[in-house]
């Protein structure tokens, strides 16, 4: 434990600079969540004020608690340049403290990036000088260089050889702010790995963990490729039941999300349960109580305020597709339960 | 200790402050840098602040990518800085000043010229033999 202080002293700083500081501006952007209804919708006013956004509190909350919070995989070595290990010798307070300030840390590098929409193509002429046709045979595009204007609010404008002056297209407006004012981890072009073909290698080798702190890396939350990869992600995972290994880092809490807005958690489920994580299976099902009030469970659970087994049960038996595996599981559990209490 | 700095300084006599193009890069590829400077000074010397800059080369994906500070473009022409005729064309395709009269003047001159390319092409092609006359 003391190697672990050691260890998680020198991880943040490169971690947190490298890929988290340009994402502390979203904590600020609310009414952007997936999901939930759009900002000035007309009509479906108290639908939408009930449905709950991904940056809801007790979203949050309930999405924390499953991601659990496992030391050993959170500070796990991070391919760095080699130094030699420091050890300490600590007393048992100083190792509680310790231990303590490692948990504030893992906190941190819990926090979920965020779940946006797609943004809308931009589309929008400036002007249009037809005497300008067959004068040129490339386009300009002009960057606005100012250093105070926030990325979002930045002028990037393309001039076309028929002399129309449009606003540049997000993948422009991306690889332009990267142009100039270039940020870490980040490239120009988007590498090769993040088309369809070839995250299935990458799903092979079982990084998907990794595979998503690259996207993080490269790709604004509301961009088309980061959904995608994000989505073919999850949809991987699910197809081949390993939601271990995004257990304890900052993306389970976005594949939740993701599996609850489409009704497949039953995956989900069976692995909680047969881990014996019957608190994160209650979390699970409150969570999609809140995101489906209409459904039956929800309204059992409601009138008979259950919680813990039942509550798994009603849901079992009213809203999955699994049933059997999920009785069995929670049969398993059960069994497992009574010998260890009997023994 | 002499200070000798500003006796260092070069000093014009009259002159005044221009946003123009300095050239850099290296054989068969030029590159532009966007530039405030003084008009006596040498084209690639001294300058008082860089505004930006230009790729005249189109890049892979058939950009010519230009940048500008526009804010302290702004500054600069609030100072009463003048620009040079290729940075007021650029300006002028940017959008941020209007289109320069000789940028128009040019694209009809080549329209027209290209016009009575053709027109001097097409009737030889009707009148001549059924043979297909050779590129122009």
């Amino acid at each position: 434990m003391a190697a672990l202080a050691a260890k998680g002293a020198a991880l943040l700083p490169v971690r947190l600079s490298r890929v988290a500081r340009a994402l502390w501006g979203w904590r600020v952007q609310r009414g952007l969540g997936q999901d939930a209804g759009p900002a000035g919708g007309a009509g479906a006013g108290e639908k939408r004020d009930a449905k709950p956004a991904f940056t809801d509190e007790a979203v949050q909350d309930l999405l924390y608690r499953m991601t659990g919070l496992n030391l050993q995989k959170v500070f796990r070595p991070v391919r760095q340049e080699l130094k030699p290990p420091k050890y300490r010798l600590l007393t048992e307070a100083q190792l509680q403290e310790a231990t303590r300030k490692a948990v504030v840390e893992a906190k941190e590098k819990l926090r979920m990036p965020p779940v946006l929409d797609e943004r809308e193509p931009i589309d929008d002429v400036l002007a249009d000088d037809k005497v300008l046709e067959g004068t040129e045979t490339a386009k300009y595009v002009f960057t606005d260089l100012t250093y105070a204007t926030p990325h979002r609010e930045r002028f990037i404008v393309v001039r076309e050889p028929n002399g129309v002056l449009r606003k540049a297209t997000w993948e422009e407006r991306d690889r332009m702010i990267q142009i100039f004012f270039p940020k870490e981890g980040r490239r120009v072009i988007p590498p090769v790995l993040f088309k369809d073909e070839h995250l299935g290698t990458v799903f092979q080798q079982d990084r998907h963990e990794d595979i998503l702190n690259m996207c993080i890396a490269q790709f604004e939350p509301d961009s088309a490729d980061y959904i995608r990869v994000h989505h073919r992600t999850y949809d991987d995972i699910e197809k081949h039941a390993k939601y271990d290994l995004l257990r304890s880092t900052r993306h389970f809490g976005g594949m939740v999300w993701y599996l609850v807005n489409r009704k497949r958690t039953d995956g989900l489920l069976i692995d909680m349960i047969s881990r014996d994580l019957l608190d994160d299976a209650t979390c699970l099902i409150t969570l999609y109580h809140m995101l489906h009030p209409e459904c039956q469970s929800a309204k059992e659970a409601e009138e008979g305020k259950l919680h813990g087994i039942d509550l798994i049960k009603v849901f079992v038996k009213t809203e999955s597709q699994k049933e059997g595996y999920i009785q069995l599981a929670l049969q398993a559990y059960q069994e497992a339960m009574a010998t260890s209490t009997a023994s | 200790m002499v200070q000798l700095g500003s006796a260092l300084l070069k000093g014009y006599r009259g002159g005044h402050v221009v946003i123009r193009f300095a050239l850099g890069g290296c054989t068969n590829r030029p590159f532009y840098r966007i530039v405030a400077a003084h008009s006596k000074r040498a084209r690639d010397g001294k300058y008082l602040e860089q505004l930006g800059c230009l790729d005249p080369l189109p890049n892979a994906h058939g950009e010519k990518v230009a940048g500008l500070n526009l804010e302290r473009l702004r500054h600069w022409l609030g100072c009463g800085a003048q620009l040079s005729r290729p940075a007021e064309k650029l300006l002028g395709l940017a959008g941020f000043l209007p289109l320069h009269p000789m940028t128009i003047t040019n694209a009809e001159r080549l329209r027209r010229r290209r016009r009575r390319a053709q027109e001097s092409d097409a009737p030889p092609a009707e009148g001549g033999s059924q043979e297909p006359s050779a590129a122009v």
